[in-house]
């Protein structure tokens, strides 16, 4: 843990030494003459991209995890094949070209991004919520039946604690998805840490790209330790990429 | 204390129980005895309302189980199952707490009410208290299940087959812990078996189920008895037939008076059963009741009850 | 009767849809924006077997046989959906001028809602989506084809841009497979290896976990640096086309991705032939690496090929964002839609996208599907 505290210090203050580290980049890349990205400040890029990703990610849990908790009760199970149809097709359509299609109806900026963002986190937490939801034992729940718990306190006491470790992991999936995509909004006007990347490969500037690419993908894998510590050992990550 | 009045149930096409009736006296430890599919474990489960019936009624301690909340009855009625059922995220006492937790007590009195449950099933409060459900053994599971359902201390028990999943040895035991706390508590109890041994260890009366309907109902002796349904006796292997009847007569019914040197000692509420084990064991041929004055079983009055004749 | 709760409000839907929120959308200039206007005359036929198509569906979903009716009802509909949207434009506008017509958020929706039903009838029968979703898609182009879409700006556009979006196709599909073929490459050897020394398994699973982490913009704008170097110093690789900027980032990224995926499926798959079949194998004489080719590649492949079409789908998608770092691709389309804020553009990249996502699903699905151990796709 205190690992994980250390290097969030040292991504902290490695953001704030970038644009002091004109040298730095100047050196490393010769032929550019304006290496140094100063267009904006790293800690409102930074600030910006976790707005986005995690708020969107909370906003997938406010639709997903409900959702799941519906799909796992009596009438939503018939639901069921529908959920599964929308994963399936979620498959098939990358977040860069939902982030695309939403450009038209909500105009450039965070706005479209950020309805990929929720679209696409809500699949992971809602597949979690329905796979955690049904792994928890029936006897469990037939026993706290006849106990005599409502089918509220079922739901709060017995099956959200056991489907916790899963729901948990899904989290993980769907706040690294979230991070990933934040990123490539950045083509569609979403201010983030993949601006400077995106500008640095508008004008030719490879200096912008490996400033913006470096601290994107810093905190992509900073956060998906974190999670993994706060998911507990034992928790897998999924086997997907993320666009 | 419980009564039910021409229950039947169906669901789609299958008629699960057929005009059941019969009441179950305070106090009682009722066994409901059957094949699987004889409709034993949905009546029982009519009684905490897990099934509604679609015909007829059920009513505890003079309440139709049907009016009011259901969850409100549920937690007034302990309900022990095969697969135990244990919370597994919850350590043992938790597990124990959880329907007192629910009633609202306060937590002083839970941690005493948990300590004493847990003594009453036959484990160390200490030991058990903080381990987890996965870490315990089938017997040690189901004791903790025993202690789950009775700790707000309800009047009736309903334990559906709680024995079965469990191995001989550990279900003797258990068996045994069930027979000493029901007597301890004198709770209504109603459990449902299919296993005819496990009936006549337990049971004050047993309802014996077959094909949705109550076939027979009684004592294990009446049940037994020549005058009786034949239906538990067809359950019975026949050699073994006397054998069961033994076991509901006490040994005290053919004691001669008089003491006896180098015979065993029966051990107090013995039926003429262990008497006859106890024999066998020993080599003898008569067996020293406790108590005074002093008074001795001879194997003739163990082989005259079997033949049933003599006073029952 | 299952099929009922799940497919009819999807049917319902895209019958409403259209009728509330309007089929065709149309502006007499492409200064104006577009307004939903009635559907006309030229239209009814189309609309009518719609309709019926819908019809069929609910039928379909009430009755558990044939399975795949309900699958067929819904692209049926999905066609006759396009065939109404285009009908009805070719009716709206006038031919030849610059009014434009669009299909209206109603169709839109409709077309979404179909697509859910025709997936969703698709895993009722418990097979994969992809083959009845590009039956769709190539029923549209089929009515693209026959000039019944031509009215909508979407079609001008694609006939004004075709060989653009043809060569953006072949480059896409150009990277996916390279991609594919490079992490394979990587795979194969490393997993042959793995399955002798836990210690290699472990540390190539980890590394390539890690990449998943990492987004794959950032991936690729890691990458252009150190190969704009290696380029530099032996001027014989950006002869060869391996530069900075370029398909390489993009491709070597893509691979990367591709890595854990295909490492996992390879493992689960050699390890199908059970250990003593191995032992015997070997005691016959044959080496490690026949045993390889002969016992457990036929045994796996159908784990194998699963873990292939997973890939494919993901280097299809992956692929979108290689126009940024100049590799080219579907992604260059789309990017020209953003830039210009023009949807038909987007569209025009977005649809051979999704198709040739669904392509590579359904042809490996397929393969896999002969081969034992493989799910049917």
């Amino acid at each position: 843990m205190r690992r994980l505290g250390l290097e969030a210090l040292a991504f902290l203050a490695a953001l704030w030494a970038a644009p002091r580290a004109g040298a730095l980049w100047q050196a490393l890349f010769p032929e550019v003459s304006r290496p140094t990205y100063a267009q904006d400040s790293w800690f409102l890029l930074l600030g910006s991209h976790l707005a986005l990703s995690l708020g969107a990610v909370a906003a997938a849990a406010v639709l997903g995890i409900p959702a799941g908790i519906a799909a796992t009760r009596g009438g939503g199970r018939a639901l069921r094949p529908v959920l599964d149809a929308i994963f399936a097709l979620a498959q098939s359509i990358p977040p860069v070209a939902v982030i695309a299609l939403a450009l038209p109806l909500l105009g450039f900026g965070a706005a479209p991004t950020l309805l990929a963002l929720v679209l696409y986190a809500a699949l992971p937490l809602l597949r979690a919520t329905v796979a955690g939801l049904e792994a928890v034992p029936r006897d469990a729940l037939e026993a706290a039946r006849g106990l005599g718990l409502s089918p509220w306190q079922r739901l709060v006491q017995v099956e959200l604690p056991l489907a916790r470790p899963v729901m948990l992991s899904g989290l993980r999936v769907a706040v690294t998805l979230s991070v990933a995509t934040a990123a490539v909004g950045a083509v569609a006007g979403a201010r983030c840490l993949g601006t400077p990347i995106v500008t640095g490969l508008a004008n030719a500037n490879p200096a912008y790209v490996l400033q913006g690419a470096l601290f994107t993908a810093w905190l992509a894998l900073w956060l998906d330790r974190a999670l993994g510590r706060l998911a507990g050992p034992g928790a897998s990550r999924s086997g997907e990429a993320v666009g | 204390m419980i009564r039910f009045e021409g229950v039947s149930h169906r669901y789609g096409a299958v008629e699960a129980l057929r005009d059941v009736s019969f009441a179950v006296p305070a106090g009682t430890l009722l066994v409901l005895l059957g094949e699987s599919g004889s409709g034993k474990s949905t009546l029982l489960r009519t009684v905490n309302r897990l099934i509604a019936p679609t015909a007829g009624r059920v009513l505890l301690a003079g309440r139709d189980v049907a009016a009011g909340d259901p969850q409100a009855l549920r937690r007034g009625i302990g309900y022990v199952i095969q697969s135990v059922g244990l919370f597994p995220h919850r350590s043992v006492g938790a597990n124990v707490a959880t329907v007192p937790g629910l009633l609202g007590w306060e937590a002083g009195r839970i941690d005493r009410r948990v300590d004493a449950l847990l003594e009453l099933v036959g484990l160390d409060p200490a030991a058990y208290r903080d381990r987890l459900p996965a870490t315990l053994s089938g017997g040690q599971a189901q004791r903790v299940g025993l202690a789950r359902a009775l700790a707000a201390d309800p009047p009736v028990l309903l334990m559906d087959e709680p024995f079965s999943a469990l191995d001989p040895a550990t279900r003797r035991g258990l068996q045994s812990a069930l027979r000493r706390i029901h007597a301890e508590t004198g709770k209504t109890v109603l459990l449902v078996t299919h296993d005819v041994e496990e009936a006549m260890v337990l049971a004050d009366r047993i309802a014996v189920m077959e094909g949705g309907r109550l076939a027979a109902e009684g004592s294990p002796s009446a049940l037994l008895g020549a005058g009786g349904p034949d239906v538990l006796r067809r359950m019975i292997r026949p050699e073994l037939l006397a054998f069961h009847r033994l076991a509901a007569i006490p040994a005290g019914t053919g004691a001669v008076p008089g003491p006896v040197s180098g015979a065993p000692d029966l051990p107090e509420g013995a039926s003429m059963r262990e008497a006859l084990l106890l024999m066998l064991t020993a080599g003898a041929d008569r067996a020293a009741l406790p108590g005074e004055p002093p008074r001795h079983l001879p194997l003739a009055a163990i082989l005259a009850a079997a033949a049933g004749e003599g006073p029952v | 009767m299952r099929a009922l709760p799940a497919l009819a409000p999807l049917a319902v839907a895209a019958a409403a849809a259209p009728a509330l929120l309007g089929w065709i959308a149309a502006a007499p200039n492409r200064l104006l924006s577009p307004r939903v206007v009635p559907l006309p005359e030229s239209a009814t036929l189309a609309w009518a077997a719609f309709h019926a198509a819908l019809a069929v569906l609910l039928l379909a979903a009430a009755r558990p046989r044939p399975a795949w009716l309900a699958e067929l009802a819904a692209v049926a509909a999905a066609v006759a959906l396009l065939a109404t949207v285009g009908l009805g434009a070719a009716g709206a506008v006038p031919a030849g001028g610059i009014a434009r017509a669009a299909p209206a958020a109603g169709a839109w929706i409709g077309l979404l809602a179909l697509a859910l039903a025709t997936a969703t009838a698709a895993s009722l029968r418990g097979g994969s989506p992809a083959l009845p979703l590009l039956a769709a898609l190539a029923g549209g182009a089929v009515l693209g084809a026959a000039g019944w879409l031509d009215a909508l700006s979407l079609a001008r556009e694609a006939e004004g841009r075709a060989p653009e979006i043809l060569a953006a196709l072949a480059g896409h599909v150009g990277l996916s497979l390279g991609a594919l073929g490079l992490a394979l490459a990587l795979a194969i050897p490393l997993a042959a290896l793995s399955l002798r020394a836990r210690r290699i398994e472990a540390g190539f699973l980890a590394a390539a976990s890690a990449i998943q982490a990492v987004p794959s913009l950032a991936l690729f704008g890691l990458l252009i640096a150190p190969l704009a170097a290696l380029a530099t110093a032996f001027p014989a690789l950006r002869a060869a086309g391996l530069g900075g900027i370029g398909p390489a980032p993009a491709v070597i990224g893509i691979a990367a991705y591709l890595l854990l995926p295909l490492a996992r499926g390879l493992l689960a798959g050699f390890r199908v032939a059970p250990p003593d079949l191995v032992e015997a194998a070997r005691g016959q004489g044959l080496s490690p690496r026949q045993v390889l080719l002969r016992l457990r590649l036929p045994l796996g492949a159908g784990v194998v090929l699963g873990a292939l079409r997973l890939a494919a789908v993901q280097a299809v998608g992956l692929a979108t964002l290689a126009a940024l770092v100049g590799g080219g691709g579907l992604g260059a389309i789309v990017f020209q839609g953003i830039g210009q804020l023009a949807a038909d553009l987007i569209l025009l990249g977005v649809l051979p996208l999704l198709a040739l996502s669904l392509l590579a699903d359904a042809a490996i699905g397929a393969l896999a599907g002969l081969v034992p151990g493989g799910r049917r796709a």
